[in-house]
């Protein structure tokens, strides 16, 4: 196993978000999330890499043992030197050019030479066919080029998992595809990666296991063709035609 | 009165008036920083403090902030000890439009660093990036071009404040002309006035241009 939660919980004022959520991800493995809105999908995500802090839970990351609930700082930063997160509202850094942008992890999370890192971010945009963008701004790209550059900024930091929140959410209909590539490719490649999305067309596609998720906790998990096919929970099923109705 | 010697005597107020803009606003913006980071810490005492110190100097009138610099500073000093008698009036004038100043600024940058994006904190953690790095490099440029609009208000501002440096007897610009139209009993009142309206006027609009240029590279970088 790449990464392996435990028992997860975490509220807020009180009101409990996740409520013991167990999650692996496999060498390769695409892990794709679907689930209601405001079912801590989100919260999830930002719970493994310490954006928000959980109130219980155990995670494995490669070797690695840590109490989620009480990290030492040395674990918090190995754990977001071993992981990247790919955001909604793609948060690059605006005052960093987009070659910058993907290479800033690799000197300053890292320690890469300047030199080697800038190398590395040329050859990222290259294959993303974005070279003649490697000095624009953020201001200056479109929300899918902004995407794009987002997900090489994980991507070129080799995390054991990439984790992704909506990356196609903020996006133009006529963008997204652009980003799913990006992603489809990556899977290729045998990143490991969670992936929280509405794009069906992806989960039914590039997941390796689909993982339906309501009121903080796993309901039921499997391949995608198992799971859009025959559903075992009421609950899922629920959702998934509540879905087709929106389509 | 020609108009040549009108000229040569308010020029020789101008050292005076660049000194107090360039050493105030220099020193106001350190103080300023300092001041913001006390009232940005969640301990109670250190934002109490800052905001005491903010209240009481945004709720004083510049020209009353100078004439308490020069006549009450030092009172107050001589009662721990310390005797500042021998300073000069221009040093004075600096802190007394430091202190100001330092609190306008506060209030800009402060305002400033709040406005970042936090997301962008996030993507720089969740990256392996160290806090300190990600506040050096991402916030902080940022926070000060968010902030260059205040700043370049305050510092026309403060341009103009400096004219109040005639209450400790400082001869910058505006006493200079306020001497020379005394000594000619009022009669070239208007054209020197006119005169130093117009000196006023050409460093305003250095100090627009100058922030013009810096704006117009960096606009990018916070769009
Ligand atoms: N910082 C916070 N403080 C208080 N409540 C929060 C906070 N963040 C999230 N919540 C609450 O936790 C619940 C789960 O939110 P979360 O964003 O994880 O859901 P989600 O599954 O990602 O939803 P969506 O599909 O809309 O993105 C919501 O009810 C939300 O209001
Ligand atoms: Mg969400």
């Amino acid at each position: 196993m790449v990464l392996e939660v435990h028992n997860l919980h975490k509220q807020f004022k009180g009101k409990e978000i996740l409520r013991g959520v167990d999650l692996t991800v496999g060498a390769g493995e695409v892990v794709v999330i679907i689930g209601p809105s405001g079912s801590g999908k989100t919260t999830l995500l930002r719970s493994l890499n310490f954006l928000e802090h959980a109130d219980r839970g155990q995670l494995q990351l490669k070797d690695q043992q840590i109490d989620l609930a009480k990290p030492t700082k040395q674990q918090v930063q190995w754990v977001r030197r071993h992981t990247a997160m790919v955001f909604q509202n793609y948060n690059l850094f605006k005052n960093k050019t987009a070659l910058q942008n993907i290479a800033e992890g690799l000197i300053y999370g890292q320690g890469m030479a300047r030199q080697k890192a800038e190398g590395v971010a040329r050859a990222a945009l290259d294959k993303l066919g974005l070279a003649d963008q490697a000095d624009a701004y953020p201001a200056e790209l479109s929300g899918g080029q902004q995407q794009r550059i987002g997900i090489a900024r994980a991507t070129v930091l080799h995390p054991e998992v990439i984790l992704f929140d909506e990356p196609t959410s903020a996006l133009d209909p006529e963008l997204v595809g652009t980003v799913l590539n990006d992603m489809q490719a990556l899977a290729k490649q045998g990143q490991p990666m969670v992936v929280v999305t509405h794009q069906m067309w992806f989960a039914r596609n590039v997941a390796s296991r689909v993982v339906f998720f309501a009121d903080g906790r796993v309901v039921e998990e499997g391949a995608p063709a198992d799971l859009f096919a025959h559903p075992k929970e009421e609950r899922t099923r629920h959702f998934l035609n509540s879905l087709a109705e929106n389509y | 009165m020609k108009t040549s010697k009108i000229i040569t005597t308010l020029l020789a107020g101008l050292p005076t008036t660049l000194t107090l803009l360039v050493a105030a606003f220099s020193l106001a913006t350190l103080l300023g920083i300092g001041l913001a980071w006390l009232n940005l810490r969640a301990n109670p005492l250190a934002r109490g403090l800052a905001r005491l110190y903010l209240g009481l100097v945004r709720g004083t009138p510049p020209l009353l902030m100078l004439l308490l610099a020069y006549y009450g500073l030092p009172v107050l000093l001589k009662t721990v000890g310390i005797n500042i008698d021998h300073w000069t009036r221009l040093t004075f004038g600096i802190l007394g439009l430091t202190i100001g100043w330092s609190a306008y600024l506060s209030e800009a940058f402060r305002s400033a660093y709040l406005a970042v994006d936090p997301g962008q904190l996030e993507a720089a953690r969740a990256s392996g990036i160290s806090d300190r790095h990600a506040f050096w490099r991402i916030i902080v440029p940022q926070a000060a071009l968010l902030a260059l609009p205040n700043i370049e208000n305050l510092l026309i501002g403060l341009t103009k404040a400096t004219s109040l440096v005639y209450v400790i007897g400082l001869y910058d610009l505006y006493n200079q002309a306020t001497n020379l139209s005394n000594q000619t009993a009022g009669v070239d009142q208007l054209k020197i006035f006119t005169i130093l309206a117009l000196g006023y006027w050409g460093l305003v609009l250095l100090i627009e241009a100058g922030f013009r240029q810096i704006k117009k590279r960096t606009a990018k970088r916070i769009a």
